[in-house]
């Protein structure tokens, strides 16, 4: 329909209202209480109109536009009442805006620059509130609240949680909880939607939770953006919570090929930076969750992978662990034949070799890598991967002139580092490395009845001696520099090897590894000294102060060092290298050598599986980019379906800690190399899910557009 | 990564950042406008308006102010210990600027002084009629914040002149050509998008760095929360000091304009203004450490604060005061606070002390209030007890503050508040000549680089002159308006080059 705005004929749909039509049409009028996501309520009269034909201005949000309406915005009756309006709004709220975090995003500083600050006709009366920051995730400053009730409005209706209603108190309508409890106990769900449509800095994110690096996506949904891949994670964790399965593995798989093998170990930044941190309880089991999810996997998705027609070029990836592959798996959608050249008999890497089976099966690896190829290959005849094992590349630039157009060097980290000390070179001395491939490839050490001692006090310390355990070992000690709240091992692998009986003595500097007898050459025992103090000098040297009689001796029959791993071969590939054998390569993957790139651990040093990953996907669309692609490697492997908005109250349960899923018993688990957690059940999947805070909602929020927008 | 193309970029949309953007394209050229925030006007828009000498204003007010008295004052008050061509141009500009404003339909109330000094200080201490106070757009008396309506009237003409403000998307970082020159500018939305424009200027104008915490405590050595309240503008990073450095901007001292402060100010504002009165101010041994009656030069009180002891002040006032600004008003009027705040004082004042307000205390004793708020208990009595002697006297033998204000301590119950060292935010950071051209180290021009507002404003030396008010706001104003317009010249300049050549 049509109706005139400031004398210019403006086109309107059926059931809009007047501001709506205004504002559509890219005529400015003020308004604060109305919100584009929320419904009108007429309550901040900033909005005033006058309609040819009727005595009184009227609020525009409340005005159903009618064809051959007439309407003026500006006329001297409708900007008396604005005025007013707004001389009200400002005779409460703080005459002064610095100080408030808002400052600059305030959609009231924005309409007083508009409209004007008028502040002196009414007594002011400032009204203090103690600034409220008894509540997690979210801080309440009501100095600067405007009562304009978006809060109120987004909660009850938008959200259905009902948590904010206005409160009647003896300083006046304030909003807040009934009878004053906590927003927890209030049963709020910590969507933040009143963040975001509070119009002042009333409502807002704990002062200093974001990084203002970061945009505010990233801030606002930190599981996404803490994810080194950026997995949408709140929005597979819908999928679980309603038992779609498939459509949530399909949503992991949009950005990184081994679901499952990431559901049994990875390493789940993306835990640590989950909201719920800051609630009373756990972190979202994100990790676990994606497991349940990729055990119950139809594959459905597979007709909606990326197959884009045969480039003519192709790659060669040097190492086939998560990082080769994964670039495998995308240069292959993008086109690109792949071969992948692997030194050792099995593809996997450190998925394979490096983590114990009892965390991650072969079958596992097997199945996932058989996807890989299957998805690549699509409905080629040919499969566009080509696995080469047992082919150790020595100089990977060779392989650019045997015809490939770009060549991936993702060789890992297998070589484990030995410390100089005292009988590192007896008998019975093992490498962590070794060890952990020994263990998988069925030629370990049988260590019945032996006693071994760990160095290190990573998880691969723990891998190492709970492998051990698995062995046979009579006993088994880890032996640590670090303080045990500063060991980088998850507390969780701590406690669950002390189930198996593994001893643990943190802060501990080695002294040496002794002799059964003078000259045996064969390990008896191991020495070690407890550290006093620990810390870098001015010169950010080591320094490491020993408690007198602190020594402590350990009889053993065996030690190995888990202290690190470095890659190998690397002096040898004409690279450019740092910190001795790590390639050197740029943000994309880029390395010295034209045409050659290189991802994962031998870049980073020993990072995880989904680091590796990440970085595999950055190479392999910059090598398209190279190979003259668009380097888009992204995927929709499930629609995106619009999330609900409607949340509701918390449900009971929802402040509880997290779903701990079956284990089995630690006397059952430790002869065996079997994994022995169980994927969570379809219940305790959807209740775990269930606590996913759903950050992301907010983004899906209008912004209102400011005066100086139109 | 977007490409993008103009003539002059302008990194940031505060006053100096609109005076640049809306003089380069009134010169003719393109300008793309960056802003980091939703909005424009930045810091301007807790301001009132801007300091000017010979303007249309003030002739027509009969207020005798030359740009070239105002020099000479300004250069007195810092020994020329700053740039006198860079003082210069800024006073001789600043009068017409008020009519180029006027011309884009900004309003100004009145010229004003921010303060007048007592009649037997008023020679060496009183305020100018500087301050151009804004008319504010609803034609309502002026109040704090009344410049929103030149910033509003600023972003309007820009709009209308054609540039293009790029909103939530600060600039990140400048690019150089082979030869030195600059050649374009880099800058990130809310969402992470990266832009590259490329241009023959960029204008930098991002405000300083009064939210930046670490860099304050790096280079000012305060520790923000502490013993520093100053006011922290969201987005004020130091990003345009940082972004002139990284090609090699030269350096020059930073300081703030000091001011004095209360802990979490907006939430107890009425005790805040309740207590900026020429009472009893003293350190924390109970000495008094100026004149009180100077108490509304904000400047001269935040550099009393800072040398103070622990870096804070005491101000305190008894019963009969309080009964006597209840009845009379205050004794000196602020134009942050309102007249009547002691109507509102006592519901406050209990309120916090109930809550614990940490800057506050009230007792019955001078005793009980020392050990309360943290002061030498003897020698807040002793000093108390030679103060009220020299009011029964009705002469300050110490600091002959004025004699109408020498009321003593005497009746219960006293009050107190702690008085801390706040701040505008910073000043200076990047070193530029007269024409706001930012220069090396060396005092060699970066050719197309500019910089302008607070990131380049160095001129009050080591203290904001409180007499000539409206003066940041003036800098901010002119150095963008003369950097537009040098930088709009530049491009006609080369232009008319490569005609000939």
């Amino acid at each position: 329909m049509k109706l005139t705005i400031n004398g210019a004929e403006v086109e309107a749909r059926e059931g809009q209202n007047v501001l709506e039509a205004a504002l559509d049409a890219g005529i400015y009028i003020p308004h604060l209480c109305k919100h584009p996501d929320l419904e009108a309520v007429g309550g901040c009269r900033l909005c005033m109109v006058e309609i040819e034909g009727q005595d009184e201005p009227v609020c525009a949000c409340k005005t159903s536009v009618a064809e051959g309406m007439v309407v003026n915005t500006t006329g001297e009756q409708a900007e008396r009442v604005r005025k007013l309006a707004m001389e009200l709004i400002l005779a409460t709220h703080p005459a002064d805006c610095t100080g408030c975090p808002k400052y600059g995003k305030c959609e009231l500083q924005s309409m007083y620059q508009y409209m004007g600050v008028s502040p002196a006709r009414w007594r002011t009366k400032s009204r203090p509130v103690a600034t409220d920051e008894s509540n997690p995730l979210i801080t309440h400053m009501f100095t600067r609240c405007i009562r304009c009730g978006r809060c109120v409005r987004a909660c009850r209706e938008l959200r259905g949680a009902g948590v904010l209603d206005y409160q009647r108190t003896e300083d006046g309508i304030r909003i807040g909880t009934d009878g004053s409890v906590s927003l927890q106990e209030a049963g709020c769900r910590f969507c933040g939607a009143c963040i975001e449509v509070c119009p002042t800095g009333s409502i807002v994110d704990t002062l200093n939770m974001f990084d203002e690096n970061k945009s505010y996506a990233d801030n606002v949904v930190p599981c996404r953006s803490g994810c080194p891949a950026h997995v949408d994670i709140p929005r597979y964790l819908r999928h679980i919570r309603n038992g779609e399965y498939t459509r949530a593995a399909a949503v992991v798989r949009e950005k990184v090929p081994f679901p499952e093998s990431l559901g049994d170990i990875c390493v789940h930044s993306c835990q640590d930076a989950c909201k719920r941190n800051e609630l009373n309880g756990t972190p979202v089991s994100v990790c676990r969750l994606k497991r349940a999810a990729a055990v119950r996997d139809t594959g459905d998705w597979k007709a909606n992978v990326r197959h884009e027609p045969l480039s003519g070029k192709r790659v060669a990836v040097v190492g086939a662990g998560p990082a080769g592959l994964t670039a495998a798996l995308y240069c292959a959608e993008k086109g690109h034949k792949v071969v992948v050249f692997e030194a050792n008999e099995k593809v996997g890497g450190q998925m394979r070799y490096g983590i114990p089976a009892y965390r991650l099966p072969d079958a596992t690896v097997d199945a996932e890598v058989a996807t890989i190829l299957e998805i690549a290959q699509g409905d080629d005849a040919e499969p566009r991967i080509e696995l080469r094992c047992g082919e150790r590349i020595a100089e990977p630039k060779a392989l650019l002139d045997q015809g490939f157009d770009a060549v991936l060097v993702a060789v890992g980290t297998h070589d484990g580092t030995v410390l100089p000390m005292p009988g590192h070179d007896f008998e019975g001395v093992l490498r962590n490395t070794d060890f952990l491939k020994a263990a998988r490839t069925g030629d370990a050490p049988d260590l019945t009845g032996k006693r071994v001692v760990v160095l290190g006090g990573g998880n691969v310390a723990y891998d190492c001696a709970r492998t051990a355990v698995r062995l046979g070992a009579a006993s088994v000690d880890v032996a640590c520099l670090e303080a045990q709240d500063a060991m980088t091992s998850t507390p969780e692998e701590r406690a669950e090897a002390a189930e198996e009986g593994v001893v643990l003595h943190d802060a501990y500097a080695f002294t040496s590894i002794n002799e059964t007898e003078d000259g045996s050459g064969k390990v008896g025992s191991m020495t070690i000294h407890k550290i006093e103090r620990f810390y870098f000098d001015e010169n950010h040297r080591a320094v490491t102060e020993l408690l007198d009689g602190g020594e402590k001796t350990i009889d053993a029959d065996c030690v190995i060092f888990a202290v690190g791993q470095k890659p190998e071969g690397t002096a040898q590939m004409g690279l450019e290298l740092t910190h001795g054998p790590y390639i050197v390569a740029d943000a994309e993957g880029k390395t010295s050598v034209e045409g050659i790139w290189s991802a994962g651990d031998c870049v980073t040093g020993t990072k995880s599986v989904i680091a590796a990953i990440a970085a595999g996907r950055t190479c392999a669309s910059a090598i398209d980019r190279a190979l003259g692609g668009d380097g888009d490697i992204d995927e929709e492997l499930t629609e995106h379906d619009a999330p609900e908005q409607w949340v509701g109250h918390a449900p009971e349960g929802f402040y509880d800690d997290a779903v701990q899923p079956e284990f089995v018993d630690a006397q059952m688990r430790k002869d065996n190399f079997d994994t022995f957690e169980c994927p969570y059940t379809d219940h305790e999947a959807a209740c775990e899910a269930s606590r996913c805070l759903q950050c992301d909602l907010r983004l899906t929020i209008s912004t209102p557009r400011l005066w100086n927008e139109y | 990564m977007k490409q993008l193309e103009t003539d002059v970029v302008v990194v940031a949309a505060g006053l100096s950042g609109l005076a640049a953007a809306v003089a380069a394209a009134e010169a003719g050229a393109r300008v793309i406008a960056l802003e980091k925030a939703p909005i424009t006007g930045g810091a301007a828009n807790m301001g009132m308006g801007p300091a000017a000498a010979g303007s249309p204003l003030q002739k027509a007010s009969m207020i005798e102010v030359t740009p070239g008295e105002l020099f000479r004052r300004h250069m007195f008050y810092t020994h020329y210990q700053v740039d006198a061509r860079l003082v210069r141009d800024y006073y001789f500009k600043s009068g017409d600027t008020i009519a180029w404003l006027q011309d884009m339909g900004v309003e100004f109330n009145s010229v004003r002084p921010a303060f007048r000094a007592r009649e037997r200080t008023r020679a060496y201490s009183d305020g100018e009629y500087t301050w151009h106070v804004v008319q504010p757009e609803d034609g309502s008396e002026p109040g704090p914040r009344a410049a929103t309506t030149m910033t509003k009237r600023m972003t309007e003409r820009a709009q209308d002149l054609g540039v293009e403000f790029m909103f939530e998307c600060p600039g990140t970082g400048l690019i150089k050509d082979e030869d030195g020159a600059i050649c374009g500018v880099t800058a990130k939305d809310k969402d992470g998008e990266e832009y590259q424009i490329s241009c023959k200027s960029a204008i930098v104008a991002t405000g300083g760095f009064g939210h930046n915490a670490k860099l304050i405590k790096e280079k000012l050595d305060f520790e923000w929360g502490t013993d520093l309240f100053s006011f922290a503008i969201p987005g004020m990073d130091g990003d345009g000091i940082n972004m002139c450095h990284e090609v090699g901007g030269g350096h020059t001292p930073v300081t703030m304009e000091l001011m004095y402060q209360i802990p979490d100010n907006m939430n107890h504002f009425y005790v805040e203004g309740a207590f900026r009165q020429p009472c009893y101010w003293c350190n924390r041994l109970g000495e008094r450490f100026m004149p009180e009656d100077e108490i509304f030069n904000t400047t001269f009180v935040g550099n009393a604060i800072n040398h103070l002891p622990g870096k804070v002040a005491y101000a305190i006032f008894d019963s009969r005061m309080l009964k006597h600004w209840k009845k009379d008003g205050p004794d000196i009027v602020s134009h942050v606070h309102p007249h009547d705040l002691y109507d509102g004082f006592e519901e406050q004042w209990n309120r916090d002390l109930e809550a614990g307000y940490p800057a506050i205390c009230q007792a019955d004793t001078l005793e009980e209030l020392a050990e309360k708020a943290g002061i030498d208990v003897e020698g807040l009595l002793a000093n108390v007890d030679e103060y009220n002697e020299m009011c029964d006297n009705g002469w300050d033998d110490i600091f002959e503050k004025e004699r109408e204000f020498m009321k003593p301590l005497e009746k219960g119950p006293f009050y107190c508040c702690k008085q801390y060292c706040g701040a505008y935010g910073t000043l200076g950071g990047v070193l530029i000549n007269h024409k706001m051209e930012v220069m090396t180290d060396d005092y060699e021009v970066i050719p197309g680089l500019y910089c302008v507002g607070t990131d380049a404003c160095t001129i009050y030396g080591d203290s904001y002159n409180y007499c000539i008010p409206g003066n940041t706001m003036g800098f901010c104003l002119n150095s963008g308006r003369i950097a537009g317009e040098n930088a709009a010249a530049a491009l006609f300049e080369d232009a008319g080059d490569e005609e000939w050549s």
